[in-house]
């Protein structure tokens, strides 16, 4: 069972990866865009930072260490998650192609998770471990073993972090029909603001992404453990490595919210 | 025959969101959204027989499409009973579409940048079909369906008549027992149109394939279907063979009249005179007042004729009579 | 003229119907400009001033930039292209009017609609959170206005002939977003210029991106002296005409490959 539905996914994802690779060259320069337009702004950070010297006591290296880890994770993300962009999701539900897939005898979640798969991100990547590079040629972290294993882990953590609220976002248009932009505000905005040193913002904002999204647990705190930094919050020790729980518990939050969600669509939500 | 498909009281209801008007409605909406309540199909029942090819017929907005997602499983009724050979629709989604086949005229089912081919190919794989029977089915379709120009050509390359094709082929592949067509001949020129009638005629008749079929093009009905079920405002306005229907809401029947002298006053008891010029006149004529042989005889009786025809009324009159003059509300 | 009007007029009350989404874009706008209000006083922290600018001055540039997203759309804007790709550019170009005034009408209805809804609400919104510079003489705002207007009118000049390579590429997006993200680095978008390293501002001052962001913050901010404004509303006005005979020779070109390729 659970053998076929990763064959499917396979299945699927190749259909989506031959067709784009169709044009190797304009695939390429589209990589290429993709991840140049991301750098444009470490870059204009850094030239700036020249004049600065640290961001809220962080240096470039350190910032950069954030912003390489965020960058990998969301670009992976967002290349796993396309299917449930709720941008495109929603012009998904909208020209009927959602009932088109719930009339195949396959798991409709695969078959959105295959629906898209926008190899494109690939550039968002390769930014991710450029500015990653840069981070260790500046400030090199020593790589002990707990180190070098926990960090593939909160890789993972925020692809679920984020991915959930993807998942998420995309459910809410089924009340909505309409994309709500405002779901941006925690996907693109939460890539934005776990890119710089979290204690940099006003109270209010850490507040509400500590307790309510706990968007400070999956980049901010593994970050203090890597860089072998105090935490100004004075949270308990073991704050750093709640990463994974917050990723799953986002994730498997807004699973469940996405089976309530189809079932309102299919009319017995309600 | 026991019914391959049962539908009993069949209703679904909507709530819908109202948009109010100005900045201050749109903040409202947010708020508090304004809801209103639609009844899209109500009480709807009727039974369909093993083999059967029925029209299912309506004006747009009258609950057509509403009701064939609660038939194909996408949509769950407010109440009443749907059953296909023993299944509930909604409640076993993948099972379900396994066991049916489905055409929307309007958007392909196949992948858009695959080969028509490899399409088919992921058919068979997501619906389990066997090797054997598959090649079998696809031998037979690629034949009778004449696919094999473009087999290898994306999907998104066709044109709408092999598009059309492709994708009736892909909805038959697994041998389903109930086949939903929606608007199968759309936008197609009148050759294509006949290919795909014919086809699917052939697929009623030799594999005894139960069909629903909804179309705006009412010779799609005249050619296919013995069967018509009717629904406007969500309610089922009639269930019958299209005779019947022609019988009941028909419009008048002409007849035209070629004389073999001239006469100056032709008209006649029981039947309106349209036309006279010459040698040719025109009659109308009701079927529940006047037969068609009492109307001849009647004519031949009084005058020579060389020459005539009947002619029924068309089944576009009578739709569009049920559709305009609600002919069928109480 | 008077059809110019017209068609900038219907284009400026199309925006106001998107309520929802005006809503929606404006909250997100405001969101992202917190976060950048914040990495700005966090770089001020230890430097009250950095090259005649304070973290009044760059909490107040957080905010015109995202108050200008939309009214200059930053991130992309796609009209032409896609009416290139659908090929409606043949019913486009058969208008009695030049294809260049008939595109600047609807955008500059399209921009003022943003320019009120988006632009103006934020600014007022971010009074609010943060303490923010306002311009000291009803010069300075006169100057202001003026800087806005041809901000817009070079920004639309450079999305025209972005969106002109759509003549000779079908994929012409990729390349377009490539074009776009150029201008978040150069014009003074993500971050102000005269924080950047002088060998920087120096390359920048060749190119026209400046004309459409940093000229109308240094002139809100005063950072500029009066001689200075007049140069730089001047320099506006000459990237706005250059760009616009550039774009005449692309459009030109572009027509005579769809003509010769049949569309």
């Amino acid at each position: 069972m659970l053998r076929r539905l990763f064959t499917t996914y396979l299945k699927f994802i190749q259909i989506q990866i031959l067709s784009q690779i169709q044009y190797p060259f304009s695939f390429l320069f589209d990589v290429f865009t993709n991840g140049i337009s991301l750098l444009i702004f470490f870059l204009s950070l850094s030239l700036v930072l020249q004049r600065f010297d640290n961001v809220g006591g962080w240096r470039l290296g350190e910032i950069a260490f954030l912003w390489g880890t965020a960058e990998i994770a969301f670009g992976l993300m967002d290349m796993i998650f396309s299917g449930f962009d709720p941008d495109s999701f929603s012009v998904m539900v909208r020209q009927g192609t959602l009932d088109q897939m719930l009339l195949r005898p396959a798991n409709i979640t695969i078959q959105i998770f295959g629906s898209r798969f926008i190899l494109r991100r690939l550039g968002r990547i390769a930014e991710g471990l450029i500015i990653f590079t840069i981070s260790q040629v500046l400030s090199p972290i020593v790589w002990t073993l707990p180190r070098l294993l926990f960090y593939p882990v909160v890789i993972f953590s925020q692809i679920l972090f984020f991915g959930g609220l993807f998942i998420a976002g995309s459910t809410i248009t089924f009340w909505t029909i309409e994309r709500i932009e405002a779901v941006n505000i925690l996907t693109y905005g939460g890539n934005e603001m776990i890119s710089y040193p979290m204690h940099i913002y006003p109270d209010w904002l850490i507040k509400f992404f500590t307790y309510l999204i706990p968007l400070i647990f999956i980049n901010y705190y593994p970050a203090l453990f890597f860089l072998g930094k105090p935490d100004p919050f004075g949270m308990p020790a073991f704050a750093p490595f709640l990463a994974p729980l917050a990723g799953l518990g986002v994730f498997l939050a807004s699973l469940w919210f996405w089976k309530f969600g189809l079932r309102y669509y299919q009319g017995t939500g309600s | 025959m026991n019914a391959i498909i049962k539908v009993e009281h069949l209703s679904k209801t909507f709530e819908i969101t109202q948009s109010q008007k100005g900045w201050s409605g749109a903040l409202r909406g947010l708020i508090k959204p304004l809801k209103k309540k639609i009844a899209a199909v109500k009480e709807v029942s009727f039974e369909l027989k093993p083999g059967e090819l029925v029209g299912y017929l309506g004006p747009n907005g009258a609950g057509k499409s509403t009701s064939l997602k609660m038939l194909t499983g996408l949509l769950v009724p407010t109440s009443g009973v749907v059953q296909v050979n023993g299944l509930v629709p909604w409640r076993d989604r993948t099972k379900y579409v396994a066991s049916i086949g489905a055409v929307f005229g309007q958007r392909t089912t196949l992948w858009w940048d695959l080969p028509v081919q490899e399409s088919f190919d992921l058919i068979q794989y997501m619906y389990r079909i066997p090797d054997k029977r598959y090649r079998h089915n696809m031998d037979l379709f690629r034949d009778i369906l004449g696919l094999d120009p473009f087999i290898n050509t994306p999907v998104r390359s066709l044109s709408l008549g092999q598009r059309m094709r492709a994708d009736l082929c892909a909805a038959l592949l697994h041998d389903p027992k109930l086949l939903f067509l929606d608007e199968p001949t759309i936008g197609l020129d009148v050759v294509a149109k006949d290919k795909i009638r014919q086809f699917i005629k052939h697929v009623n008749e030799e594999r005894k394939t139960t069909i629903i079929l909804t179309t705006h093009d009412l010779q799609d009905v005249e050619k296919l279907c013995e069967r018509v079920i009717i629904i406007d405002h969500g309610q089922l306005l009639f269930d019958g063979t299209l005779e019947a229907l022609n019988n009941r809401f028909g419009g008048q029947r002409t007849l035209q009249v070629d004389f073999a002298e001239t006469y100056p006053d032709v008209s006649i008891e029981g039947a309106g005179l349209i036309s006279h010029e010459g040698l040719q006149a025109t009659y109308q004529f009701d079927r529940d007042i006047l037969s068609a042989s009492d109307l001849i005889s009647r004519l031949s009786n009084r005058y020579k004729i060389s020459d005539l025809s009947v002619r029924e009324p068309a089944i576009e009159d009578t739709i569009r009579r049920i559709y305009v003059d609600k002919l069928l509300e109480n | 003229m008077r059809l110019f009007l017209k068609i900038l007029r219907l284009s400026f009350r199309r925006q106001l119907t998107y309520r929802t989404a005006t809503l929606a874009g404006l909250v997100t706008n405001l969101f992202f400009g917190v976060l950048r209000a914040s990495v700005l006083i966090a770089l001020f922290n230890a430097q009250p001033s950095v090259n005649g600018l304070t973290v009044k001055g760059a909490v107040t540039f957080a905010g015109l930039t995202q108050g200008v997203i939309a009214y200059l759309s930053i991130f992309g804007w796609w009209d032409i292209m896609q009416s290139i790709e659908k090929g409606s550019i043949g019913a486009d170009l058969l208008k009695p009017m030049n294809f260049f005034t008939y595109w600047l009408a609807q955008d500059i209805g399209r921009a003022a609609a943003q320019f009120v809804t988006r632009g103006l609400v934020l600014m007022i919104a971010f009074g609010f959170l943060f303490q923010i510079t306002l311009p000291a003489s009803p010069a300075q705002w006169l100057a202001f206005a003026f800087a806005l207007i041809l901000s817009g009118l070079v920004s639309f000049a450079w999305r025209f002939i972005i969106n002109l390579a759509a003549f000779w590429s079908p994929n012409a997006i990729g390349f377009g977003r490539f074009a776009f993200s150029l201008t978040w680095i150069f014009s003074g978008f993500a971050m102000p210029l005269r924080l950047f390293p002088d060998w920087f501002q120096q390359f920048c001052a060749f190119t026209p991106f400046p004309a459409m962001i940093n000229t109308v913050i240094e002139i809100f901010l005063g950072t500029l002296t009066p001689p200075e404004t007049l140069q730089a509303l001047l320099l506006q006005a000459a990237w706005f005409v250059g760009l616009s005979i550039l774009s005449q020779f692309i459009l030109k070109a572009g027509i005579r490959r769809l003509v010769i390729q049949g569309g």
